[in-house]
């Protein structure tokens, strides 16, 4: 099994707070979840270490799903910040 | 700029002058608003002096977007020397007092000089009043604002004190609309310290806008977006108590005074169990997103919590118990005390009682000894007459050990995140020009996603990005940042925002000039009014340098001194301050404050 937990409104969105899933194989994050996630703006953690949703996942992994909040996600950017028109 | 015209509204307490003076062009090119006119107003007009004597000012200071139909922006700044740090202190707060102030005519209201007895400021419109306070002087805050409303009605816009501000606590705060709180850093003791029990303030005016119709159909778009936004609606649910759960699961939670990142019984306090007990929603003026939930608390009062309250008055003092920590919460508003120091001055004693280093006991999570400490706290007796200066000076008085363990930076109790494994965050904490305050640089979110456990200049560059926007643009516009950092409210409205509001828009390049203008005069007014400056003073406290995290998933962690120092060399290099943090002649002069460099002996 792989466990799987959703922070805040990510959690409404995949419709749980937690949920197991048996994996035979390894497979990408997003074939496992099945669900689309506002991906630039969360934060995967699989057995605490930092990942993305192209992540393979094993069974026996853990992974946290949250949301990135709290003035970060544009930083994520390259791109300036601020495009004045 | 013809959409920013308001004055500066000064008023003497000692002679009862009343003055109105304009604003110059260059002043509001250079520092637009907000905090930027009131880091300058300090440097000009308050140097040398006691924070709490005749001698220091209290500044009220609004920017061209303050009381616009734009998204959040009921908010002023209020600042003063502040006689929790000695240094430059600052806090924003949500109150129609901002509004009413720009409505009245005034950008900024300085107050000056010492009441000889109570007193509250007057204003309506033009007509400005010293008024005498003998009523409500030692009443809390919440009953303040009602006897205040009762007599100039509530169309008004009110800043109060409570007996934490009257009695000089060192981290008292102004308080407004029964909840809204600022300046932490004590500028309810400055108010306390002149006879200053409040400011009521009445505007029938239109705040000016150079293109008033664009504002008016912009503000709307804004705030469509904002509710339009996928987790709008969980915002409105928890509010910033979505934190709490998101720190727990990443060990950054305040728990056991900052010894731990993690607290056992964080499902009875985080946001899902205050949907159990919320029974109203709170916030500032002009907003569509309040962030304060308010709940009914174990002594059956409405006690307004949000992420930081709760991560101080919960965890840190293992509090486990949301409806008692209501009770903390409301105590402290009605007193108008900060709930963050207040939250690490109850830890602070709980672990000094802990390793026996009082003669009386105060145990962990002890709600009836809190309440005790409160009282005592603002009466300055017992327990609290060790903590009513905060935590840095309290270590002083309890000695031992306690200076490692006490969780300040400047003197400025650190807010709700732990870092022991957050190298970035504590640079936030380290360099904010408040001391410890999470306003200025929240980068704990952005480290997490990438690679946390680094030292790299990549984070310190981060660090200086955000303080540009939070501490410089937002700080000094004055909206609030929440609609940006909480539901992704596109920055790219604020330049427009400003275009329409003053008839000048910002540039990417004027955003950086403008935040590392205010970041250098204040740290110039820090070294000023403390007389010397070391590296010393932007280091967070050793406890997370010295002792791991003791359990939970990230158990062993803790910071490591000589990286965190190469990050802090990085940080100044970039700031273009020399190795001991203070800022080169050839950075002031570029950032046009040359003038500062001979005062701070940088001739060179």
């Amino acid at each position: 099994m792989a466990e799987f937990r959703f922070l805040g409104y990510l959690a409404e969105i995949y419709g749980k707070k937690r949920v197991k899933i048996p994996l035979e194989t390894q497979k990408k994050l997003r074939d496992v979840l099945e669900v689309e996630f506002p991906e630039d703006r969360s934060i995967v953690l699989i057995n605490q270490r930092i990942g993305n949703f192209d992540s393979l996942i094993r069974d026996g992994d853990k992974v946290v799903i949250m949301p990135m909040i709290s003035g970060g996600q544009l930083m994520l950017a390259k791109d300036p910040l601020i495009r004045i028109e | 700029m013809e959409g920013n015209v308001g004055k500066i509204l000064r008023v003497n307490l000692s002679d009862g002058r009343i003055s109105k003076e304009g604003i110059s062009e260059e002043m509001r090119k250079k520092l637009l608003g907000g905090r930027g006119f009131a880091t300058k107003i300090l440097w000009d007009e308050v140097s040398g002096v006691d924070p709490l004597s005749e001698g220091n000012k209290v500044v009220f200071s609004t920017g061209p977007l303050t009381g616009l139909p734009l998204p959040s922006s009921g908010k002023m700044v209020i600042a003063s020397k502040s006689p929790l740090t000695g240094g430059y202190g600052d806090g924003n707060i949500g109150s129609m007092a901002a509004v009413h102030l720009r409505r009245a005519g005034y950008d900024v209201l300085i107050v000056e000089g010492r009441s000889e007895a109570p007193c509250y400021i007057a204003i309506h419109d033009e007509k400005v009043e010293i008024l005498a306070a003998r009523d409500i002087w030692g009443k809390m805050t919440f009953e303040s604002q009602d006897d205040l409303e009762a007599k100039h009605g509530r169309n008004v816009g009110i800043l109060v004190i409570g007996p934490a501000g009257e009695n000089m606590v060192r981290f008292a705060t102004v308080m407004s609309q029964r909840g809204r709180a600022g300046g932490r850093p004590g500028m309810g003791a400055v108010m306390g310290s002149k006879n200053l029990k409040a400011v009521v303030i009445k505007g029938t005016g239109k705040i000016p806008a150079f293109d008033e119709k664009r504002v008016q159909e912009m503000g709307k778009e804004g705030y469509g977006e904002i509710k339009g936004k996928e987790n709008y609606d969980f915002w409105i649910r928890q509010g910033t108590m979505q934190v709490f759960e998101w720190c727990n699961e990443n060990s950054c939670l305040p728990t056991y005074n900052f010894r731990e990142g993690a607290f056992r019984f964080s499902k009875r306090l985080d946001g899902y169990a205050l949907e159990k007990l919320k029974v109203d929603r709170k916030g500032c003026p002009l907003c569509n997103m309040q962030c304060g939930m308010v709940i009914k608390d174990a002594d059956k009062g409405n006690a307004e919590l949000d992420y930081e309250n709760v991560g101080m008055l919960g965890p840190n003092i293992a509090m486990d118990d949301l409806s008692k920590v209501g009770v903390l919460n409301r105590m402290a508003d009605a007193y108008g005390l900060d709930t963050i120091s207040l939250g690490s001055c109850l830890g602070f004693l709980m672990e000094a009682s802990e390793r026996e280093l009082l003669d009386v006991r105060i145990e962990w999570g002890d709600l009836n000894a809190c309440k005790k400490v409160i009282d005592d706290t603002v009466k300055k007796r017992g327990l609290g007459e060790i903590i009513f200066e905060g935590v840095r000076k309290a270590s002083e008085r309890v000695g031992g050990d306690s200076r490692d363990w006490a969780m300040h930076v400047k003197g400025l109790e650190i807010s709700a995140y732990d870092c022991h494994a957050c190298p970035g965050m504590a640079l936030s904490y380290g360099t904010s020009p408040i001391g410890a305050h999470h306003k200025d640089a929240w980068v704990i979110s952005w480290e997490i996603s990438t690679d946390r456990f680094s030292y790299s200049k990549e984070k310190v560059e981060k660090v200086i990005e955000l303080q540009r926007l939070r501490g410089g643009l937002f700080e000094s516009m004055t909206t609030c940042r929440l609609p940006w950092i909480e539901v992704n409210f596109g920055l790219h409205w604020y330049p427009k925002y400003l275009e329409a509001a003053r008839g000048e828009g910002i540039t990417q390049e004027e955003i950086s000039a403008l935040g590392d203008r205010i970041y250098s005069l204040i740290r110039s007014f820090w070294i000023r009014e403390n007389g010397s400056w070391s590296r010393e003073m932007d280091y967070p406290p050793s406890r997370w340098f010295e002792e791991p995290l003791p359990r939970g998933d990230l158990k062993g962690y803790k910071l490591d001194r000589a990286r965190y120092g190469e990050m802090l060399s990085q940080y100044y290099e970039i700031r273009g301050w020399d190795e001991n943090g203070i800022p080169e002649k050839h950075t002031l002069e570029g950032l046009g404050l040359g003038d500062i460099a001979t005062v701070l002996g940088k001739n060179g």
